[in-house]
């Protein structure tokens, strides 16, 4: 009888460490998951920012002063565009 | 035989104390432990909410998870306006220790003065204190980087406008809560704000959260609207708008780029304007969405719809002669002119040439309700289909109440009002085979279904007539485009100055052009206004003209639309240049 009671304390014992460092190790990942998914947000805003970089990078107005003033470019126009029409439509140009 | 000693026997003990006394004093203790037992029953098991939640309000801690607002995208997709994170910075004063060098450098990482930093932080009764809202996050890394006690930040979000000022009266612009304040930003604050979600964690004593309780309320984040404005000609139309309203020294300009087939709006830009992101020392005339709520007397605009109505009904053919000598003509003793007298002329020319005369007398052929139907079927005094925030309907008296004069007057655009945006909408009636169409803010593809003003036939006539007035005969030739086969009527008006229009000499105009192109079949409508041109020309043919003419241009290639009309080609002389 006694050896079956100490054997149950023992159980009983280690079953309760177990849950202890069971409990502990759930405390660790939830945290190493909570950073994770900052991280994730904190990537996702600085993705979108950079999106809206990019575009304000790529304005027409920022894209036609650059053409006109580094590229030395100039507006088309008709006169200097060639139209290929689709079948029937075929362009007036000679 | 066994004798009991009884305790109260004991001859130590012996006391005169009656027994009542020691039997009331193991009552009473006892009656303390169950009141105690029963306390604490009561406290754990039957009313244990007050100290559960004050408990859990130690640990338990409610973290908001933010919605971000939705982007406001241009037709094919390109971001008008898109939330960035932008740290702000807030202080304890009461927790500051700063010695001046660390003053002077938050100071200037800020942007702001050390005085006003001083200030701020002077206050040590205060336990918040926003420094500097909506900082670059560079910035904000740099102070963190400091360390400075007392100093915190938070993360918010703040609206950047790639356009900027080219699309600022489109677009609209938030405030610093990041609620919409004008504009686009204001009347789909609704669809853009999203829902903030929550959750509920336990933390730990260093403040990381350990543990998640309950359910989690996802965000839900802002929709995108998309428009169907098209970034490119919207900035073009801007840049010859501004351009224009510079080179004529007006007060303001407009201009409005529609698709003929399914009523979006291409583009729709004022001037002066300003920049959504820099909101400082704004002025009532740079916020002024001028083509959607500034009315004026549409004038010449309007004769093409008095001329279409008599051709509709029947009552004169293209070719009907038309006598204007002597270029005047009284109605119940008022005398209406014609800036030139023509003398006899075709209705077609009548266009061709804005003759008032010529108008009147057939719009005197006219009922009154038959015209008062047009001109409202067309918009004018009807509040325009699209929302936006602080958009006008004009004004058009009901037809009853019309005497011959006014009759005559309003058969050339003068007693009734409108905005350049229903002038613009109004001509999609000549542009969509007679029907008006439904303008829409709103991305759409969908060719718009009309409601039948005229007949296809009559709004082809009519547009022959347009085409004409912007021909080398008409009133507004510099309209004219390389390439593109255009029509439109000009419009000039004397400025209500006071009770009249203003003495000779000292008088103030505003001018305007509406007109489509290809011809034929129109894509585009374009409509441009300038207000108070004062550089010498004040013509509408003259200063609106020719930005309709850049506008058409460049709209057309942008949409990729063949030309219809020959034009001379440059580029195989180019080529041969270039290639020796």
């Amino acid at each position: 009888m006694t050896r079956v009671n100490v054997l149950l304390v023992l159980a009983i014992l280690a079953s309760a460490m177990y849950l202890v460092s069971v409990q502990y190790e759930s405390r660790r990942l939830f945290t190493e998951l909570e950073r994770t998914q900052r991280e994730a947000r904190r990537l996702n805003t600085e993705y979108e920012r950079l999106q809206v970089e990019k575009r304000s990078q790529a304005t027409p107005a920022r894209v036609e002063r650059l053409a006109r003033e580094k590229l030395q470019m100039r507006q088309v126009s008709p006169g200097i565009t060639m139209y290929l029409g689709s079948g029937e439509a075929a362009p007036q140009q000679p | 035989m066994s004798r009991s000693i009884r305790y109260t026997a004991s001859p130590l003990l012996t006391s005169k104390t009656p027994v009542w006394r020691s039997k009331l004093v193991v009552a009473a203790i006892a009656l303390g432990f169950v009141g105690l037992g029963a306390r604490a029953a009561f406290i754990q098991v039957f009313n244990n909410d007050f100290f559960q939640h004050q408990g859990e309000v130690r640990f338990n801690r409610t973290l908001p998870l933010p919605a971000n607002r939705g982007r406001i995208l241009d037709r094919n997709g390109l971001i008008l306006a898109s939330s960035v994170p932008a740290p702000s910075i807030w202080a304890i004063p009461e927790d500051v220790e700063l010695d001046s060098s660390q003053r002077q450098n938050l100071a200037k990482l800020l942007g702001i003065e050390l005085a006003e930093l001083n200030k701020k932080l002077a206050d040590e009764d205060k336990n918040f204190v926003w420094l500097k809202r909506q900082i670059e996050p560079d910035r904000a890394k740099e102070i963190a980087d400091l360390n400075l006690k007392g100093i915190y930040q938070r993360t918010e979000f703040r609206r950047q406008y790639p356009e900027g000022e080219a699309a600022a009266h489109i677009v609209g612009f938030t405030n610093v809560e990041d609620n919409g304040q004008e504009g686009i930003e204001l009347l789909y604050n609704e669809t853009l704000l999203g829902r903030a979600g929550m959750r509920r964690v336990i933390k730990d004593r260093l403040g990381q959260a350990v543990e998640q309780i309950g359910e989690t309320v996802a965000p839900v984040a802002g929709q995108d609207v998309q428009l169907s404005i098209d970034t490119k000609v919207q900035f073009f139309a801007y840049q010859k708008l501004r351009d224009a309203v510079l080179a004529n020294r007006a007060q303001a300009g407009s201009i409005v780029v529609m698709d003929a087939s399914t009523g979006e709006v291409l583009a729709l830009a004022n001037y002066p304007s300003y920049n959504p992101e820099k909101r400082t020392n704004l002025s009532g005339a740079q916020l002024r969405n001028r083509a959607l709520t500034d009315t004026f007397e549409p004038g010449s605009v309007v004769k093409p719809f008095t001329i279409g109505l008599a051709l509709d009904s029947g009552r004169i053919k293209t070719s009907t002669i038309i006598d204007t000598a002597p270029g005047s003509v009284t109605i119940t003793g008022a005398t209406i002119r014609d800036a030139h007298p023509h003398g006899a002329m075709t209705v077609e020319q009548v266009i061709q040439k804005s003759s008032n005369v010529g108008t009147t007398k057939i719009a005197m052929q006219l009922p009154a309700s038959e015209m008062w139907d047009t001109f409202s079927g067309a918009g004018f005094g009807q509040k325009p289909q699209i929302e936006f925030p602080g958009v006008v309907s004009g004004r058009l008296r009901p037809a009853k109440s019309w005497r011959p004069i006014e009759q005559a007057t309003a058969s050339y655009g003068y007693g009734l009002s409108a905005s350049l945006f229903q002038m613009v909408r109004s001509y999609t009636v000549f542009s969509h085979d007679g029907q008006v169409i439904r303008a829409t803010l709103l991305k759409n593809s969908d060719p718009a279904v009309g409601v039948p003003i005229f007949s296809a036939d009559t709004a082809a006539k009519v547009r022959k007539m347009l085409q004409m007035a912007a021909g080398s005969g008409g009133t507004a030739p510099k309209a004219q485009t390389a390439g593109y086969s255009v029509g439109g009527k000009s419009g000039t008006a004397y400025k209500q100055m006071g009770k009249g229009y203003g003495s000779e000499g000292n008088r103030k105009y505003r001018s305007w052009f509406v007109g489509m192109a290809p011809i034929e079949q129109p894509r585009i409508i374009v409509g441009v206004m300038l207000d108070e041109p004062s550089a010498g020309k004040y013509y509408g043919g003259e200063v609106a003209a020719p930005v309709f003419s850049e506008t058409v241009q460049q709209t057309l290639r942008v949409m990729g639309v063949q030309p219809d009309i020959a034009i001379q080609p440059q580029i195989v002389a180019k080529a041969v240049a270039e290639s020796f």
